[in-house]
């Protein structure tokens, strides 16, 4: 009997699976922090990343088909990302993979998308060092922590007089990949390391280092934390009495992190690469499109789902079919017009061309103080 | 040297959270022998229906804590009377498995609902610092502390001074005899569950109003308290504070004076020490089961 049940249910199952075997649909892997400490910045950028599937397939989809997109829980960490690209490719037939969040993430799963030799567009993860690894498959549609430190660091030291600062970050490959790279240009500009430190992802109570930060008496202290961890951090620096300056990297300029700081937001810097206040008017549209479906003013990451997406699709259209090597040909001549400046790709997969923004958080709206195109590194 | 006041008063307020937040664990495990997987997840409840009725109800934080406790006691109950009450007498291992189920229930059900962005609990107090000579703390932690020792000191009074805690202690102690004296067990086995949920969930909207109350933040609960727990003894009030203190300022020490970066290593190298060298923990009650 239940051999009868067991044999049942796989002929159901490869009856379910032969529609997939049909692609009726161009489909798209995206592969996301969905639980965890960073899943609500995981969820900005699957909300942008439908935004953008919704536009292309109301102006008619690819190839004259549909784009399906998949989206896939990687929980920012490379065992369970890897496992989540797995699944996208052998079960779902993806024709090109996005994705994942955190720096160690990507830098888990990009063996995976050469192995199966499908290009995989990151449009967050910023340590420097992925585009250098002679992967052809992979693509960064994001700034890394080195061009924003270069484009930043001589405005932020001249602006907030820094003479001491300290570094503090996550405890992964972003958060030391952005300390390591703000420190090295500030300290090129005269500017004292006094305290470096690192916290683990979800961690809650700071108080322990911010004594230490508060002893170091520095007069700024850089952040990469993304909205959960940098929002308690920051509100934490206030409740110990400290008003040093607050700069750093990470998802500031969005509704969320400053209704979750608070008061505590207010005079804090943040080198994004996107902020919902850049005045072009592509921006406009997208935030007008962005706030009608979500109700919410799109930051950081829901601008990189969308970019993401819309360079993949515009990719296999391109392409002229979904073959993965044509489509990873196309991405390289990629010309992309996204809110915030125009995207290319120089020959490592790195994006350059777009513009970068230093957003100071004033009566709680994230105000531009200073705008500059990434530059491609050299 | 003058960073050391700081840190130990750092490592003694999280030492009562930590304690705190393990109470429900040790007691539900040192009366019921259920070990509860679910324990981080009721935290969690806590803070997420904390910031349900300051947020959309309206309620101040103290009215909303008598909400939040009543709501997650009738949960506590029904969990034990629908639940736990299929596993009983059937050793642990089914219990573990079905809270273990059970948490991965409530965080994804959570998730579905609420979403997993960060939620603000609003505080009872402000949030500006406080300065004792170098000493700074915040009028929302002391008041925390304050409830935290509060709601230990009110379970041990209810433990060991009310005749429901006669009741649960005798039920513990000999089921069979229990009822033959006429005590209804069924009841106090689901009271006692219902008042492990409610000190977990009371915790989690005490401290969600202090950092924020989040869909995935029970696994680190869970593996937080089990470290207290573990370290003053499985089921113990005392060594579940003793625990906690020393948790909290061997973290705070570790992270002031070693290396933030590794500071969730030091709860493991502690209790891998304690199950080296005194494996009932500090103050377990009951050594030959532990």
């Amino acid at each position: 009997m239940r051999n009868v049940v067991l044999g049942g249910l796989l002929l159901t199952g490869i009856a379910a699976s032969v529609p997939a075997q049909a692609q009726d649909t161009v489909r798209i892997g995206l592969v996301q922090p969905l639980t965890g400490s960073v899943a609500y910045n995981g969820k900005s950028v699957v909300e942008g990343a439908r935004l953008a599937v919704e536009e292309m397939n109301a102006a008619g989809g690819v190839l004259g088909k549909k784009i399906e997109l998949i989206v896939e829980d990687g929980q920012c960490t490379p065992a369970n990302s890897v496992n989540a690209v797995e699944k996208l490719v052998q079960k779902d037939k993806v024709v090109t993979l996005v994705g994942a969040f955190c720096s160690s993430a990507t830098a888990a799963i990009m063996p995976v998308a050469q192995k199966y030799k499908l290009p995989l567009i990151t449009g967050v993860s910023s340590k420097a060092s992925l585009t250098e690894q002679g992967n052809p498959y992979f693509f960064r549609a994001a700034e890394t922590d080195a061009l924003m430190a270069e484009a930043f660091a001589k405005i932020l030291a001249n602006d907030l007089k820094l003479t001491k600062v300290a570094y503090i970050g996550v405890n992964d490959d972003w958060g030391r990949g952005g300390v390591e790279e703000f420190s090295r240009d500030l300290t090129a500009l005269g500017v004292k390391t006094v305290l470096t430190e690192y916290f683990d992802h979800g961690a809650t109570d700071f108080f322990t280092l911010l004594t230490k930060l508060r002893a170091a008496k520095p007069d700024g202290v850089f952040v990469a934390a993304e909205t959960q961890d940098g929002s308690i951090l920051v509100k934490q620096i206030r409740e110990m009495g400290l008003d040093t300056k607050v700069f750093g990297v990470g998802s500031w300029a969005t509704a969320d992190f400053i209704n979750l700081t608070g008061e505590a937001a207010e005079g804090i810097h943040a080198a994004v690469p996107y902020a919902s206040s850049m005045d072009t008017p592509r921006n406009q549209a997208f935030v007008q499109k962005y706030q009608a479906k979500y109700g919410i003013k799109p930051g950081k990451y829901g601008a990189a789902g969308y970019n993401a997406l819309n360079i993949a699709g515009q990719a296999i259209a391109r392409a002229g079919g979904t073959d993965a090597e044509a489509i990873r040909a196309a991405l390289a001549k990629t010309s992309y017009e996204a809110p915030n400046g125009v995207y290319k790709f120089t020959g490592k997969g790195q994006a350059y061309g777009f513009d970068a923004v230093l957003v100071r958080i004033e009566k709680g709206e994230p105000k531009v103080i200073a705008s500059t195109p990434v530059d491609a590194p050299h | 040297m003058d960073l050391f006041p700081q840190f130990l008063a750092n490592g003694l307020v999280m030492g009562v959270f930590y304690a705190l937040s393990a109470l429900g664990l040790t007691l539900i495990f040192g009366l019921m022998r259920v070990v509860n997987f679910a324990h981080g997840e009721f935290y969690m409840l806590g803070g997420v229906s904390g910031w349900f009725v300051t947020n959309y109800l309206g309620l101040d934080f103290f009215s909303g804590l008598i909400v939040v406790a009543a709501f997650m006691a009738a949960v506590g109950w029904l969990v034990d009377r629908f639940l736990i009450e299929r596993v009983r007498g059937q050793g642990e291992e089914p219990g573990i498995l079905l809270t273990i189920g059970l948490s991965i229930f409530l965080v994804n059900g959570t998730l579905l609902l609420v979403g997993p962005a960060p939620m603000k609990v609003a505080g009872a107090v402000a949030e500006g610092p406080l300065f004792f000579g170098p000493i700074a703390v915040t009028k929302l932690r002391l008041l925390a502390v304050a409830v935290g020792i509060a709601l230990i000191v009110g379970a041990h009074l209810l433990i060991r001074r009310t005749r429901l805690g006669a009741a649960m202690r005798a039920t513990f102690q000999d089921p069979m005899a229990a009822s033959l004296a006429g005590i209804r067990t069924g009841h106090v086995y689901a009271a006692t569950f219902a008042l492990g949920c409610t000190l977990a969930a009371l915790s989690g909207m005490l401290l969600a109003s202090i950092y924020s109350a989040q869909a995935s933040v029970g696994g680190l609960i869970s593996l937080k308290s089990f470290v207290v727990v573990i370290l003053g003894g499985m089921g113990s009030f005392a060594g579940a504070i003793a625990g906690g203190l020393l948790l909290g300022v061997a973290e705070a020490m570790w992270g002031g004076y070693v290396s933030m970066g590794m500071v969730d290593v030091i709860g493991f190298v502690l209790v891998i020490l304690i199950l080296l060298f005194r494996p009932q923990g500090l103050f377990s009650i009951r050594t030959e089961r532990a």
